[in-house]
């Protein structure tokens, strides 16, 4: 398999997606087409209610397309049934989401084990605890989630994502909810995965210093891509986000 | 506000509908009881007026002893001329009424076998019959039978047919030259009756120039009060006359009293019920309104005040009250006709036509349905009070229980052992009515065991969780999580299910102990090979058959043993037994306190054995007189000359010899015959003769061995506790609803976090698995606790019986039983839930509020 790994482990052609029917209508995705490549981080942008969630839902196996192709790791998953799709998730995608990422009855450390777990797979102890070191929570791991400050919370929850190797992260808003200490410690997390683990995510964020630790910036109005380019600083950001509202 | 209660009501249809399925049930069971009860009530009212239509004054035997079976002692037919020779007398006609006149079908076996009434009677005057003939005529010759319509149905008799017939003689065949209703209704309630000449009744009843019942019409002017006075006067002080009215009354008020404990029993099934859908609507409520909580929040921070919101949360306990009742009443119409359905299943035959719901039923289905369910949750609204403005619409706010653990433990425990104590009183009596001790006391521990529960959840969920975690993994683990969650939705929950599983189980501790200990009696006394009984066990046998089966070849002994009533020492109807003191010896024994079988085969005719229970009640020792009034009105003496101990109480209060069987008004029928065989008989030889001698001439006769005997006495204890299990299992449904309940609620509540684990790969099944797990283990989370609450009840319960030999036996292999029913109810029960909870969709579910 590794000899003929796909250059791309995600990609979109052509994918919309409507909500409603006839006037009444929303595209929230109208005729989207990217890929992203193998162990880049990628950050998407975009005012709100521009789609930036539907795509990533579309992307993850979450929500089907009104039409278009979507690929992921090689796998067309817009014929997948329930019961693909619920492999799809657990083996090759992981999810981080704004809120109430976690269970609250499990454990940091159970949580982070939960996709293994509901495979029925043990779980690798280097992987594991490098894992436990980068979240850096020390004796807190046995703690549950409600004894765990936010910031702590997202870390377990982006180990969670990247405890089954999936190919790709998708991340809605992760640091949406944290103030910017906490955020960076998430982000930082984050771009280690795509450092270290050679890990591909994709990342939504409203934040500019958010985005600007990705590789790539794609910026989303009305359900289009109007802008993709390379991130570079926060200023550098914020202008392709100011040259999207004056185009 | 009111109408925010009702929006909330109908945007949550389905769980308002599940809430009140509760309800609906103990309201069904309650007006069903009370709905067949006065259907079967009003259906024996029409049968008896129907019966003495034309009928201004009945002369029967004046009874002293109120007898089981109601038979009416015949007097002699000299009483009809001088009925006749009464002023204002325009007509009247003597008759038989014999309560033990057996039907045969056509392979030989008594119809209605177990227990339903058969009567035999003679033909009176036109002018006083009351049935009617849609086929054929009344039999007009000796060898010419009528029988009822139901039974002929039943059967598959038709006029022409030959009948057999078995009474006090020889069963014989007859004509069947008509069939019989009564006026409209071919009923007689599930009695069988065939109708004779009075020449052939008299003889198969062996009431030869005797009649049961003279009935009389009144000349005209002449008032049937009137009448019934100049009857009195003229006739002797051993009959006595009643005006049809009063005889119709009489009749009713003994049905009454049966029905009334019918109903009583029904009425103590359905309170259990009831009080386990308080339970569950308690839950319900404590969980929406926990729910609930940032709606209220919101509310109060709009101004509205705490009273509104509790009124709010009453009304919506009102309405869904109100509508549970409307359907317990419409389901308990239904339900009505189930259980006579269940009672005809066990061969219990009671007339009911259309159904009677009357004023007083409906009154009380609505005062139970909106008053329990206002009740149950009055608790939960006040706790609404408690919601503070604002802070309730942080994120994931849920309610602070107080924290008064240790007020609550030592409240539930006291509440346990106060409960506990009360049953005890009840038990011994210290406290009376010792019934409703019981149950108060019952109640009691079933609140303090729920109580308590919540501390218990943890531990038990562990033991039911951890095999679970370690087969299941991760299922397993999140399932026992969840139970753990939040103990006092799980222990309330599984204590609605704990009660119907304790009464279920102390009913069968209960009841194994009580036929192992008549059994164990039963071996003790009885040294007969053979036993020959009526085949319901009860019933009259012909007299004959002693002598009858005594002739066949290996038999050494017959031994007749008649069971009687008598006013015995005082006691109205107690019982007795009659032995043929010749043969007794070598038949039975008796567990002698005082005396030796020698005693019981020298007893003469003022002799008697006595139990030393009763004994010790009367002050009777040996030497002692006592006197016994029987029911031929004879008052007869005895001397006691030993005591025995009987503890299942075979025997009544003494045993005396049957030199005086006709005093007791028992010449020509007995109850049971004991046979022992020659030493070296082919046991297997005899017993095919006497079947073949019963079989052709006494066909109501059933002859068992010892073991036999045992198993049926364990085989009408399993059917009497088969009716209860069936009672007892709508306590348990209703519990099931519980579960599904609080499933379904508790799913709602977790809706973003089944769509986590569905996000991160989980399947549909196992979804379905953990919610499967979870009301497993608050099912037998129920059922352990239930099943310790059983023995315990056992216990209490039998403490009065301990020193009478009750032995208490755990039926351990009942119990294990009871435990995977359980389970089995917890898996159906998640059944709904689980299903929804695996086909929540994945984002709606994130997105969920
Ligand atoms: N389930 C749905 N039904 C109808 N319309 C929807 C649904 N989900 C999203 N939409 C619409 O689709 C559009 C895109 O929504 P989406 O959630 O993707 O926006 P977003 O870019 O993530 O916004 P935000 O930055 O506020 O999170 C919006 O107009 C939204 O109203
Ligand atoms: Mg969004």
């Amino acid at each position: 398999m590794d000899s003929h790994l796909p250059e791309h482990i995600v990609t979109a052609t052509d994918v919309h997606r409507h909500f409603g029917e006839g006037d009444a209508a929303v595209h929230a995705l109208d005729g989207i087409s990217v890929d992203f490549p193998r162990g880049c981080f990628t950050a998407i942008m975009g005012p709100s209610g521009s789609g930036k969630s539907t795509l990533m839902h579309v992307l993850a196996g979450l929500d089907r397309p009104t039409s278009g192709s979507v690929v992921v790791d090689g796998v067309e998953i817009s014929d997948l049934d329930d019961k693909q799709l619920t492999e799809l998730r657990r083996d090759k995608v992981g999810f981080v989401f704004q809120f109430f990422n976690l269970l609250p009855v499990l454990t940091a450390e159970e949580n982070i084990r939960l996709p293994l777990s509901i495979a029925g797979r043990k779980a690798d102890p280097e992987l594991m605890a490098k894992l436990v070191d980068a979240v850096d929570l020390g004796d807190r791991l046995s703690h549950r989630p409600a004894e765990l400050s936010g910031g702590q919370q997202q870390r377990v929850a982006v180990a969670r994502a990247l405890i089954s190797q999936p190919a790709v992260v998708f991340a809605d808003e992760p640091t949406g909810n944290l103030d910017s200490g906490t955020s960076e410690e998430v982000l930082a997390l984050l771009r280690r995965a795509v450092d270290e683990f050679g890990q591909t995510v994709v990342m939504v964020t409203h934040d500019a210093n958010a985005a600007a630790i990705a590789d790539r910036v794609l910026v989303l109005v009305d359900g289009r891509i109007v802008r993709d380019a390379e991130a570079g600083s926060a200023e550098r950001v914020h202008d392709l986000l100011k040259q999207d509202t004056v185009a | 506000m009111t109408s925010v209660a009702l929006r909330n009501l109908l945007a949550r249809k389905a769980r308002t509908l599940l809430t009140s399925l509760a309800v609906v049930l103990g309201v069904m069971m309650v007006s069903g009881t009370y709905i067949l009860t006065d259907t079967i009530d009003q259906s024996f009212g029409n049968i008896f007026e129907q019966s003495n239509a034309g009928i201004d004054a009945v002369v029967s035997a004046k009874e002293t002893v109120e007898t089981d079976d109601n038979q009416e002692s015949p007097f002699s037919a000299d009483i009809l001329d001088r009925v006749q020779g009464v002023e204002g007398v325009e007509a009247a006609d003597g008759g038989i009424f014999d309560t033990q006149v057996s039907i045969l079908d056509k392979d030989g076996e008594p119809i209605g076998g177990n227990g339903a009434p058969s009567f035999g009677a003679s033909v009176v005057a036109d002018r006083f019959d009351a049935l009617s003939y849609p086929e054929g005529r009344k039999p007009a010759a000796d060898d010419e039978v009528v029988i009822d319509k139901q039974t002929a149905g039943r059967a598959g008799y038709e006029v022409g047919d030959r009948v057999r017939v078995a009474g006090k003689e020889d069963a014989t065949a007859y004509e069947l030259v008509g069939v019989a209703t009564l006026g409209d209704v071919d009923s007689f309630g599930g009695a069988s009756i065939a109708l004779f000449t009075l020449d052939e009744i008299r003889r198969v009843t062996r009431k030869e120039g005797e009649f049961d019942q003279i009935s009389v019409a009144a000349a005209p002017g002449v008032s049937p009060e009137e009448l019934t006075r100049r009857l009195d006067e003229a006739l002797p002080a051993s009959v006595e006359a009643q005006t049809g009215q009063e005889d119709t009354q009489a009749q009713k008020d003994d049905v009454g009293e049966f029905i009334s404990i019918l109903k009583t029993a029904m009425l103590i099934f359905s309170g259990v019920s009831l009080f386990v859908a308080a339970f569950l609507i308690f839950n319900t409520f404590s969980i929406t309104v926990a729910q609930r909580t940032r709606e209220f929040s919101m509310l109060r921070t709009i101004g509205a005040s705490r009273r509104q919101l509790v009124r709010t949360v009453v009304f919506e306990a009102a309405a869904i009250g109100l509508l549970a009742s409307v359907l317990g009443l419409l389901a308990g119409i239904g339900f009505a006709p189930a259980i006579n359905a269940l009672f005809h299943a066990l061969e219990i035959d009671l007339p009911n036509e259309g159904s009677v719901v009357a004023t007083r039923t409906i009154v009380l289905a609505f005062a139970l349905g909106i008053g329990l369910t206002v009740l149950a949750s009055l608790i939960p609204a006040l706790r609404i009070t408690r919601v503070p403005p604002v802070t309730g619409l942080r994120e994931g706010a849920v309610l602070e229980t107080p924290k008064s653990h240790r007020l609550r433990s030592a409240l539930a425990t006291g509440l346990t052992a106060i409960g506990a104590v009360s049953m005890l009183l009840g038990v011994f009596g210290a406290l009376s009515p010792g019934e409703l001790w019981i149950g108060v006391g019952a109640a009691a521990v079933f609140f303090g065991v729920a109580l308590l529960s919540p501390r218990l959840v943890g531990p038990m969920a562990a033991l039911v969780g951890r095999p679970l975690e370690r087969f299941r993994g991760v299922s397993g683990r999140l399932a026992r999580e969840n139970a753990v969650r939040n103990p006092g939705r799980t222990a309330s929950t599984a204590a609605a299910l704990m009660i119907g599983l304790a009464l279920v189980s102390f009913v069968a501790i209960f009841a194994s102990g009580l036929s192992s200990s008549i059994t164990a009696a039963f071996d003790k006394t009885v040294k007969a090979d053979l036993i020959l009984t009526n085949t319901d066990g009860f019933s009259d046998i012909s007299a004959g058959v002693t002598g009858a089966v005594a002739d066949v070849d290996g038999v050494e002994v017959a031994s007749p043993t008649r069971f009687a009533q008598a006013n015995t020492a005082g006691d109205e109807g107690g019982y007795l037994t009659l032995v043929d003191t010749d043969t007794v010896g070598s038949v039975m024994t008796l567990d002698w306190e005082e005396g030796d079988d020698a005693v019981l085969a020298g007893l003469g005719k003022t002799d008697a054995v006595i139990d030393e229970k009763w004994g010790r009640e009367k002050g009777l020792s040996v030497g002692d007189d006592f006197k016994a009034e029987t029911s031929s009105g004879k008052t007869l003496s005895y001397t006691v000359r030993g005591t025995f101990v009987d503890r299942a109480d075979f025997n009544g209060d003494y045993v005396a010899s049957d030199v005086t069987a006709a005093a007791y008004g028992e010449p020509n029928s007995l109850q049971q015959v004991l046979l022992s065989l020659e030493d070296g008989a082919d046991t297997g030889a005899v017993r095919k003769d006497i079947d073949a001698l019963v079989a052709d001439r006494y066909p109501t006769v059933e002859p068992k061995d010892k073991g036999e005997f045992g198993d049926f006495i364990s085989g009408e204890v399993n059917q009497l506790l088969g009716v209860v299990y069936a009672l007892l299992a709508l306590a348990v449904i209703v519990s099931l609803f519980g579960i599904v309940n609080t499933l379904a609620l508790s799913i709602h509540e977790r809706t973003r976090e089944l769509g986590l684990i569905r996000a991160v790969g989980m399947s549909r099944r196992q979804v379905r698995r953990i919610i499967r797990y979870e009301a497993v283990i608050t099912a037998l989370i129920g059922a352990v606790l239930g099943s310790v609450l059983g023995v315990l009840f056992a216990l209490i319960m039998s403490r009065p019986l301990a020193d009478e030999g009750f032995a208490l036996s755990i039926p351990v292999g009942t119990l294990i039983f009871l435990l995977i029913l359980a389970i089995v109810a917890g898996v159906i029960a998640a059944i709904g839930p689980a299903r929804r909870a695996s086909r929540l969709d994945v984002l709606d579910a994130l997105a969920y509020e």
